[in-house]
Formats: C-alpha cells, structure tokens, sequence
C-alpha cells in the first residue's frame, strides 16, 4: 500500500513531528508509515486523512502485490 | 489519543521507576549480604534477588513507553511472542548442551532463569525494532 502522506506535508508545510503530535503518535511512526514499512490502522488513517482535509482513499492507495 | 480494545493494558510510566527501584535494592540486598553487613542465609538471598530481578523485569517488560502508539504496541507483541519461542527452544536446547559440556555450568537451569533468559531477550529484540522501525 502507497500513500502521498509525505506529499500532503510538503503542501500543509508540515513536519513528521508535527503531524506526529497533531494525530497522537511518535515522528518515528509518521516516517515508518511514509516510507511504506507499516500500515496504520484504520483509526490512525482516519486521522489522517482529517488532518489533510482529504478521504483516506485519496491518501492511501492499494498496489498490484496488496 | 482515545483508547480502543486493541490497547495493550500496561502500566503508567512512572512504573519504570519503581521497576529500577527494585532492581536496584536486589542487587544492594546482594552486596550487603555478600560483604556480611547482613547476615543471611545463602538460599534466602538467592530466593529474594531472583524474585526481586524477575518482579523488576516484569514491571519494566508490562510499563508503557513514553509516547506508546500503535506500531509500539505491534512491535511488543512481536518481541513477546518472539521471547516465547526463545523460551521454548532455551529449554530445549539447554539440556542437549549441558550433555556436551558434561553436567557443567549449564546443567542447573531453573524456572527463574530461564524467565530472566526470556525477559533479557525480548528487551533486545524490543528496542532493537523499536530504533530501527
């Protein structure tokens, strides 16, 4: 599963550890997630995706392998 | 962060203090006896520092880290179930070894040891997959 977390962050101008605080979570969470070694839950893509005002289904995309 | 079901129920945080508090009133309780300013009995003193190391662990293996989300939450269950497996084959594995070594220094393995052994190997996986996650 891909996500444009990293994207969304640039354009919000958001830093790892600022979402990290804004959803509950550690930086270090945030960047396993972005780099696609853990997939979060639905909760935390919930919150997410709020967080950047979008659906999770624009944030988070399933691939061929899923 | 709300809680939901999925939680693991550990303890606060504050609870690593009394956790090193313990472990370190085993390890005094071991010097004092050992330098005779307390007199007692060897197997009394072995009996209260392996409850007292064991207590300290579990306390330590069961407190909530400072930030606890999620994947800290999956990567404790990993190295939970990672040290049980480790158990098992220490078990195992430990009898076949003392063979080798003919009844040597391995052969006397009790309960306590082995749950320290396993306490001691989930830390490591623990923190390993927690820097590298």
């Amino acid at each position: 599963m891909k996500n444009t977390i990293k994207i969304e962050r640039a354009i919000k101008n958001m830093t790892q550890e600022s979402l990290a605080i804004e959803i509950g979570v550690s930086r270090q969470t945030i960047n396993s997630i972005e780099k696609n070694r853990y997939i979060p839950s639905i909760v935390l893509a919930l919150k997410i995706s709020k967080v950047f005002e979008k659906s999770v289904n624009e944030i988070f995309e399933l691939e061929e392998e899923d | 962060m709300h809680k939901n079901h999925q939680d693991l129920r550990l303890l606060p945080v504050h609870f690593k203090k009394v956790a090193f508090g313990i472990f370190i009133l085993s390890v005094l309780f071991i010097v004092l006896t050992i330098s005779k300013v307390i007199p007692v009995d060897k197997d009394i003193v072995k009996t209260i520092s392996k409850t007292g190391f064991l207590v300290s662990l579990l306390l330590l293996a069961l407190t909530k880290n400072k930030i606890e989300d999620e994947l800290t939450s999956r990567i404790r269950l990993k190295a939970f179930s990672s040290s049980f497996v480790f158990g098992v084959a220490y078990v195992i594995v430990v009898p076949f070894v003392s063979l080798l070594f003919k009844d040597g220094f391995l052969s006397d393995k009790g309960v306590t040891e082995v749950l320290i052994a396993m306490f001691l190997f989930y830390f490591i996986i623990f923190y390993s997959m927690l820097k590298n996650r």
